[in-house]
């Protein structure tokens, strides 16, 4: 029997944490063919990032205990010593990252960074021929005008570039197998689609045997050939990728597809909407100054964050504001709420002109605009229990105290899914998804007319993400709450909105219901956008790249 | 770079402007501290006394007895009250020994606080690493005047081992300049060692978990490699920007050193004055010392520029 280019062996990791041990990864096996791309998938938790770091050795440490095997073409990885791991690293086995702004060195070129990689197996290459051929990869990956570009400091590269790079670095040395962990999670979707086009492209070019962790079933259906489901350091299901699709075994599995919220399919019809406009905004337009001068600053130039944008929103519907990074959404969301003074422009709550109110003005009209975030760990202060975080509001407007407010603070608590007893608790206590809620409870309190919810969803695993989105759809046909869903992902957007607005470089590019926005685009932005999507249909996947 | 040269030269000016403002004000607001009195002995005859206030101008306006005072200090005139010493002259004449003392001790310092820092950041909580912290919080915890007495007491006088007196220059003898230097040296940085230490092992803990040493880990890179090249060199940033502070704030003079070893450096002379409320040196001392501690902050951030390409050289909001 031939030896498998690499088999791993009832792994299992365990850390020694101040909590407790925790058994990250629990009796997982496997086995890479050669040439093929292997997806992992799984939630945050779930043991993928530490089944592929241990296979590189690098979960190594003293408060970790490593059993089973891991052996790359019949050798034992897992007791071999450093100086041997080493020479794997890199040469046998490259790994890539997700966040490749911090995945590199910021203090040195990108050039001297695949130089090193390159020195590091080959000291008999001089640093003359590295560099040369630093150039090479870089071109080989997509990057224009190699030859400057492998002087730039990673800071000076846009966040696909840096990831082209990383991947140019990992091929330096023609590893066998390239692990590539959630390297698309942190990129904008239309450049994920070329991320994908390009590992797709070497795996198939090169015959590069890839591993692919990832959360995103959608990224999977794209590029992977065999799955393996993981779920609290297990494999719970294994297959080809139609197989996991499409004959789904392991109950688990078959609910994470389930939640999976799809771009190609129309959610089911929502409820009329009332035609009166809440919410109406006319050429806004917000712009930073860029300020710079030899002893006293002038403005030199300015970033049009957003620049002349109108739309409105009716009471008691969802409108869903869709853009990249750096479109200006979020700057568009905090100045119709006026947390951002406008340049120029007026936005109209119930009829009256708040663009430009006074602090002191505004104030009142806070509570009926109220506001959910991103990231459900930055925006709950960690030193306060979680009643004085969802009571707040209400203390500072001075609308309930005492056990008035304790009551009101409960039953908003029960509201969204968390306990009265939770009251007590701080945030570090929560999940993810629990944190959320607590902020949606927070967003609630008051009775607000208008919620803007910046990225409720994107921190959020996908499971977590369809309750999220579930409770936010219950609470606007209960309270009659009117929406406004920023997000980049497009298709979560479609899913709870009425109407759409894509937003590009500041402006409003397309706008229109929902379902015509996806299916019908007309904006050429908007197309890019909706073509980048990955489908977590492996079939639809497939045909669509036959097409193109 | 010509925008920040312009900037940071508009801002010391400014700062010695203040500094030398507040020392003035402090000295004039200080109770029974009349200098013509006791320029004029203890055995003063009022005249005397209206003489000298006379002639010095104790009883000009508050504003034109500053822009004296401060004419005087960059034309090289200004005389101090007690002495009557050319104060610019006591100064320059004190700079080999203080310059020899800092610079010295700075190298000892950076050298070892470094070194210390690296070796127990490698094995956080190894027996190295134990060893090294008790070393450095007693560096830190051990007065610089007690030290120096110790060190003076046995290893100079009763051990004889290191010579005692004063400053010998380095052109007059290089050997007799080191020894009599090294005790200084060491007094004089082993709280620098400890408190430097401490600060790179926790900066190089803190980059040890940066995404980048995973990445310089996963391409094969030697343990040391991925230690100086990527840990090391990511965490000198702070280290950087207190030597700027500290090293600055000591060319104007290490008091206690330079008093207990006997040094005839800037900070002896300091110390006269104060003690003398000696007015013009003090403000003259303490113009020099802002001038350096300005100086060097200017140097750190030309420095941070250089270690960290994404620094760039007089924009503020970076």
């Amino acid at each position: 029997m031939s030896e498998q280019l690499l088999a791993v062996e009832d792994l299992r990791v365990g850390f020694a944490t101040e909590g407790g041990a925790v058994q990250a990864v629990d009796g997982v096996s496997f086995e890479l063919e050669e040439g093929e791309v292997l997806a992992i998938v799984g939630e945050s938790g779930s043991g993928k990032s530490v089944t592929a770091q241990t296979i590189m050795g690098l979960t190594r440490g003293p408060n970790t205990r490593i059993e089973g095997s891991v052996r790359l073409e019949g050798r034992e990885l897992l007791d071999a010593g450093e100086a041997e791991l080493r020479r794997v690293r890199g040469e046998r086995i490259a790994m890539i990252f997700q966040d490749p702004m911090s995945s590199f060195n910021p203090v040195y070129r990108i050039g001297a960074q695949v130089v090193e990689a390159i020195r590091a197996h080959r000291p008999q290459v001089s640093r003359g021929e590295a560099h040369e051929r630093a150039i090479e990869l870089l071109g080989s990956v997509g990057i224009p005008d190699p030859e400057r570009r492998v002087d730039s400091y990673p800071h000076e590269f846009s966040g696909g570039m840096r990831q082209r790079a990383m991947i140019a670095m990992a091929l330096a040395l023609e590893p066998d197998i390239l692990i590539a962990d959630e390297p698309t999670t942190a990129l904008d979707v239309t450049i994920q689609a070329q991320i994908l086009e390009l590992l797709r492209q070497i795996n198939r070019e090169r015959g590069l045997t890839t591993i692919l962790i990832t959360h995103d079933f959608g990224v999977v259906a794209e590029l992977a050939d065999r799955v393996l489901v993981m779920h609290e350091g297990r494999i719970v299901e294994r297959g080809s990728l139609d197989d996991v699709f499409y004959a789904t075994r392991d109950p688990y599995t078959r609910r994470l597809l389930g939640a999976v919220v799809r771009l190609d399919q129309a959610p089911p019809l929502r409820a009329a909407r009332g035609e009166a406009p809440l919410l109406e905004v006319t050429d806004l337009v917000k712009h930073f100054p860029v300020r710079r001068g030899l002893l006293f600053d002038r403005e030199v130039d300015r970033v049009r964050a957003v620049d002349g944008v109108s739309f409105s929103v009716a009471a008691g519907e969802t409108l869903g504001l869709v853009g990249e990074s750096g479109s200006g959404k979020s700057t568009l969301s905090r100045a119709v709420l006026q947390l951002l003074r406008p340049t120029s422009g007026s936005v109209r709550f119930e009829g009256r002109e708040i663009a430009g109110l006074s602090r002191r003005r505004m104030q009142p009209l806070r509570a009926e605009m109220q506001m959910i975030f991103q990231d459900p760990y930055a925006s709950l202060n960690p030193r306060k229990r979680i009643g004085q975080i969802v009571g707040e509001p209400l203390r500072l407007h001075g609308r309930a105290s005492g056990a008035e407010l304790r009551s009101r603070v409960g039953g908003l608590l029960e509201r969204v899914g968390l306990a009265p007893e939770h009251y007590n608790r701080f945030p570090h206590e929560f999940s993810g998804g629990q944190r959320q809620r607590i902020g949606i409870a927070r967003a609630l309190a008051l009775r607000p007319k208008l919620i803007v919810a910046d990225e409720p969803v994107s921190a959020l695993d996908v499971s977590i993400r369809a309750q999220i989105l579930d409770l936010l759809s219950e609470l606007q046909s209960e309270f009659g709450l009117t929406y406004i869903f920023v997000a980049h992902d497009i298709g979560v957007v479609r899913h709870i909105s009425d109407r759409i607005a894509v937003m590009h470089e500041g402006r409003l590019v397309e706008q229109g219901p929902a379902d015509s926005v996806c299916e019908r685009p007309t904006d050429a932005y908007t197309k890019t956008l909706i073509a980048a999507v990955p489908v977590p249909d492996p079939r639809a996947s497939r045909a669509r790249r036959i097409q193109d | 770079m010509g925008r920040f040269v312009v900037r940071r030269l508009a801002g010391t000016a400014i700062v010695l402007f203040a500094v030398s403002v507040i020392v003035f004000l402090i000295f004039n607001v200080i109770p029974e501290s009349d200098p013509a009195q006791s320029m004029a002995g203890k055995n003063a005859t009022p005249t005397l006394v209206a003489n000298i206030t006379e002639e010095w101008g104790f009883e000009d306006p508050l504003p034109q007895q500053y822009l004296t005072m401060m004419r005087k200090i960059f034309t090289g005139d200004l005389i101090s009250y007690e002495g009557r010493e050319n104060v610019d002259e006591r100064i320059v004449e004190g700079i080999p020994a203080t310059f020899s003392l800092v610079v010295g001790a700075a190298v000892i310092w950076m050298f070892f606080g470094i070194l210390f820092g690296y070796l127990s950041a490698r094995k956080p909580g190894g027996r190295l690493d134990r060893a090294l912290m008790i070393v450095s919080v007693t560096g830190i915890s051990v007065p610089e005047f007690w030290l120096a007495a110790i060190f003076l007491n046995y290893l100079a006088f009763k051990l004889q081992l290191f010579p005692t007196g004063t400053y010998v220059p380095f052109t007059e003898n290089p050997l007799e300049w080191a020894t009599h230097l090294i005790l200084p040296w060491v007094t004089l940085s082993i709280l620098y060692i400890g408190f430097y230490s401490r600060v790179l092992r926790a900066r190089m803990l803190d980059v040890m978990n940066e995404d980048y040493v995973r990445t310089a880990r996963a391409k094969g890179l030697s343990e040391r490699r991925v230690m100086t090249r990527h840990v090391l060199r990511n965490s000198l940033a702070p280290i950087v920007s207190l030597f700027g502070l500290d090293f600055g704030a000591l060319l104007a003079g290490a008091i206690v050193v330079e008093y207990i070893f006997n040094l005839n450096g800037i900070g002896l002379y300091t110390f006269e004055s104060l003690i003398n409320q000696d007015l013009p040196p003090v403000i003259a001392v303490v113009l020099f010392g802002a001038f350096f501690i300005v100086l060097f902050n200017a140097l750190v951030d030309v420095f941070y520029a250089f270690l960290d390409p994404r620094v760039k050289l007089g924009s503020e909001g970076r």
